[in-house]
């Protein structure tokens, strides 16, 4: 299949076809890329990690992660001028 | 043919399922770039079988167990010759401007993937493989699935012809769809898991390792093809066979992160929150760090999941190192915290594709109660206190637990609630207290709130 679609573009680069079939395999790493969308869980690059490398170690961070849903800032004098 | 002859013994006499497992991939590995061609090339379709049966003799396998090793090469060397012709033809086309889904015959290397399944298959239902050899289970169903998404485009391209333009093909792909071959994949991957869930040799050599690997695999493409109920099939039938299944926990961790996560989605679609938050927050705690896109994806469904459930909000910092999660939900946050209800409507509606693509639309739209809980705590607090009764010592001074009415419409108004009138008021505040979000109750008469002296609004200090 390969030697007939180079043969129709060029029949004189038969022997440079080697070369070209070398560098082939290089570029079934592309689609690779492409097989995963980008709202997909996707595969980890490991299979297991060590609990050091885990998000929950950074036991210190985790206190910081989440707040309350309300503000108790200061602006409530302007609020209340404006509820008048 | 030797260098992936050698890999596969070099990986059988290891037992190291991972490394047999890479030698049947598609794609050639990084170290060894020309693989896949070097072996295609190495024989040809006549002889491929003795090949192959020669170079394994080194190996002194009993007969069955060698000749379905055979077979799975065999099947293996002609996908590997179908992915060259995809790959070529991907080449050709793209200098003519073509899609991948037009140049390259899927469906054909689907249908040669599907028969390196089988021939996997076939090794496991007849006990020849044994179970440290799953992840070459793993592999191929893997791209199997991979490949019929490719095939699937491939088909929805063919039948929608030339005549239709660039728009409306997006539109066949994507909507009634071609699922044809995704939906076959399923099926197979299906199978797999029969294999590993009905394996009753002992766990230790059981293929219920594999279990976790596949289920989710299996949700995954039940995600895409938007049948997530089957998703549910999967996990009664885990949930049955808990009791001679390994733990959990005593799987890898990227088997258990993927689990979680997929677990707490489900949760999260079926809107119970209490066993979403679960799944999710242990997925969270305990995925790689460093895998920035998963983490997003959890945080996507973990964090309306936290509003609704304990009514908090990320911090800065839990965003900061996410952009696009920055971008989806910080404005929202900002909104809710200050109780700005025309804000929240406004970041709900300028996100809104992004919400309905996530399927979070909803569940943040409920966001909306404590956003208004929010407005009218600030009404509450802004009120003041009650001049302080005799005896009573300083540190208790009580708040004025009389509110007009009026004064949270004002609040209303002021938030960009054009003409709401004092009926549709009373309604938000007799939903507020319905969800628990406020005590206390309206006093027509008196076109009053007369609030709780204590704990007003459950949770918030005041």
């Amino acid at each position: 299949m390969s030697a007939s679609a180079q043969g129709n573009q060029n029949t004189t680069k038969a022997v440079v076809s080697d070369s070209k079939d070398s560098s082939q395999p290089l570029s079934a790493q592309k689609p690779a890329a492409q097989l995963e969308e980008d709202d997909e869980f996707e595969d980890f690059p490991v299979e297991d990690w060590p609990e050091e490398e885990e998000l929950g170690a950074s036991g210190a961070a985790k206190t910081h992660l989440w707040e309350e849903s309300w503000d108790d800032d200061d602006t409530s004098d302007d609020f209340s001028a404006q509820l008048k | 043919m030797e260098s992936i002859i050698s890999a596969f013994v070099r990986a059988f006499q290891s037992e190291s399922g991972y490394d047999l497992a890479a030698v049947f991939t598609p794609i050639a590995p990084k170290h060894d770039s020309g693989r896949l061609y070097s072996f295609h090339r190495s024989t040809n379709a006549y002889s491929v079988q003795t090949d192959v049966r020669y170079a394994l003799t080194e190996l002194h396998m009993p007969k069955g167990e060698s000749n379905a090793w055979v077979e799975v090469f065999v099947a293996y060397w002609k996908a590997v010759g179908e992915v060259l012709a995809a790959e070529e033809a991907l080449n050709i086309g793209k200098n003519q401007g073509k899609s991948s889904a037009e140049s390259a015959d899927w469906p054909k290397v689907y249908d040669a993937w599907k028969d390196v399944l089988n021939a996997m298959h076939r090794g496991y239902s007849t006990n020849y493989f044994e179970a440290w050899t799953i992840p070459c289970l793993y592999v191929s169903g893997k791209y199997l699935r991979v490949f019929a998404i490719k095939a699937d485009e491939t088909l929805a391209k063919r039948k929608g012809g030339v005549a239709f333009n660039a728009g409306f093909e997006d539109d066949v792909a994507d909507g009634e769809g071609n699922t044809e071959k995704l939906e076959d994949a399923a099926r197979q991957i299906n199978r797999i898991f029969s294999l590993c869930i009905s394996d009753r040799a002992p766990l230790a050599e059981s293929r219920k390792w594999g279990l976790y690997y596949i289920t989710n695999l299996l949700f995954k493409t039940y995600f895409k093809l938007n049948s997530v109920s089957l998703s549910k099939n999967i996990l009664r039938s885990l949930q049955a066979s808990a009791t001679d299944m390994p733990p959990l926990s005593a799987f890898p961790k990227s088997h258990q992160v993927t689990f979680n996560y997929y677990c707490g989605v489900i949760h999260f679609l079926d809107e119970n929150y209490t066993k979403a938050e679960e799944h999710l927050t242990a997925a969270y705690n305990q995925s790689l760090a460093s895998a920035t896109r998963n983490v997003q994806l959890i945080l996507t469904y973990l964090i309306p999941t936290r509003l609704l459930t304990s009514h908090v909000l990320p911090t800065p910092a839990l965003l900061k190192p996410y952009a696009r999660l920055q971008r989806l939900f910080a404005p929202l946050c900002t909104c809710i915290k200050r109780g700005d209800l025309g804000g929240f409507d406004a970041a709900l509606q300028a996100g809104e594709d992004e919400f309905v693509k996530r399927r979070i639309y909803l569940t943040l739209e409920r966001g909306r109660d404590v956003c208004l809980r929010n407005l009218f705590r600030r009404v509450y607090v802004a009120g003041g206190f009650e001049a302080p009764k005799e005896g009573q010592p300083d540190g208790e001074r009580v708040r004025r637990s009389r509110v007009p009415v009026a004064e949270f419409g004002a609040a209303l108004r002021v938030g960009g609630e054009k003409e709401i009138e004092g009926d549709e008021v009373e309604c938000l505040i007799a939903n507020l207290i319905y969800k628990n979000l406020l005590k206390g109750y309206i006093s027509r008469a008196h076109a009053m709130v007369v609030l709780n002296k204590k704990g007003a609004f459950p949770g918030t200090g005041v």
